[in-house]
């Protein structure tokens, strides 16, 4: 091959990282008791998932008012539907979904048909990635560190970044993904790698990316 | 999506290989740059080889982002403790947002 990527991360990620939602120690009981209206149980489950409800409400809105209100909504319905949940799953897995679900009906609130039909999540040519196979920018060989990724992300079209959290952060299968946007398992392949070609331009010129919004940024 | 049965990716072009990536990445594992079937191509293509290894690096790095970094105002909390003192527990028996076990 010869050559190699433009893209050089900084950090390395954790390979263990990905196991998406291992086992909490406490939450177990924690939630036995939140489901018979212990209240601290509840405030127990706030302190364990709210940084990953946060933070999954942020990617997905990019909105940190938003993502707050979401955040509450989030656990408001956990508290009204916690008795629905026979542990069949892992918890921190069904209350990522049940916020992914509360976050579409939400944006499809707003009149945002980025989810509903099959290639809406298009953004307009001028976000679109460009075909660009050969041209190759040796001044953009420079690393990428994690706070640039997220900027990056950040930046992404609402539908491109959307599939993207989904998929390669968030771990969701593109038949899961199809199932919660309502598209083809098509359409999130070709959605997802559309992202990943859009971020490729993004991290191409890192001193162009805006800031996160709020200023929130992540820390290394 | 593309159907792959009968390509030859030996001697495909650019531009068909990235027609098939978006399948290409989700099939497998995703390693395109180490399934033997592009060896021969990729490495006649270096541009190929490079765009496949930005995404393969833009994939893997995405998993670093998995680890929650944000924490909610202390509002949040505020309200909700505010709102479910109001509410009784397991009222909502409809569906909405319901995600599957």
């Amino acid at each position: 091959m010869g050559q190699q990527g433009l893209l050089t991360m900084q950090t390395k990620p954790n390979p263990g990282l990905f196991k998406r939602n291992p086992p909490i120690a406490g939450e177990a009981e924690a939630i036995e008791r939140a489901k018979n209206g212990d209240a601290d149980a509840f405030s127990k489950l706030y302190s364990l998932h709210k940084r990953r409800v946060y933070t999954l409400c942020l990617r997905m809105l990019g909105n940190v008012s938003e993502a707050e209100d979401m955040t509450q909504e989030a656990f408001l319905h956990l508290f009204r539907k916690l008795g629905s949940f026979r542990g069949e799953s892992a918890f921190s897995t069904w209350l990522h979904r049940l916020t992914v679900n509360l976050v579409l009906m939400h944006l499809r609130k707003k009149g945002l048909q980025l989810v509903s039909l099959e290639e809406t999540i298009n953004p307009s040519e001028d976000d679109a990635p460009k075909r660009d196979f050969g041209s190759r920018d040796p001044q953009l060989a420079g690393s990428v560190d994690r706070v640039t990724l997220e900027r990056a992300v950040a930046s992404l079209p609402p539908g491109y970044r959307m599939v993207f959290v989904l998929h390669d952060v968030e771990g969701f299968e593109h038949n899961e993904i199809a199932t919660m946007l309502e598209c083809s398992t098509g359409n999130s392949k070709s959605q997802l790698h559309k992202a990943r070609l859009k971020l490729r331009e993004l991290l191409r010129q890192p001193d162009q990316l805006p800031p996160i919004e709020g200023n929130k940024e992540v820390k290394q | 999506m593309s159907d792959l049965t009968n390509v030859n990716f030996d001697t495909m072009t650019a531009a068909q290989f990235e027609d098939y990536l978006p399948d290409l990445f989700a099939s497998g594992d995703g390693k395109v740059s180490e399934d033997p079937r592009f060896a021969k191509f990729l490495a006649a293509n270096p541009d190929c080889a490079a765009l496949v290894s930005d995404l393969e690096t833009i994939a893997e790095h995405a998993k670093s982002l998995f680890e929650p970094t944000e924490d909610p105002a202390d509002s949040v909390w505020s309200n909700i403790a505010s709102k479910l003192k109001d509410e009784p527990q397991g009222l909502d028996e409809t569906g909405d947002a319901l995600p599957v076990e």
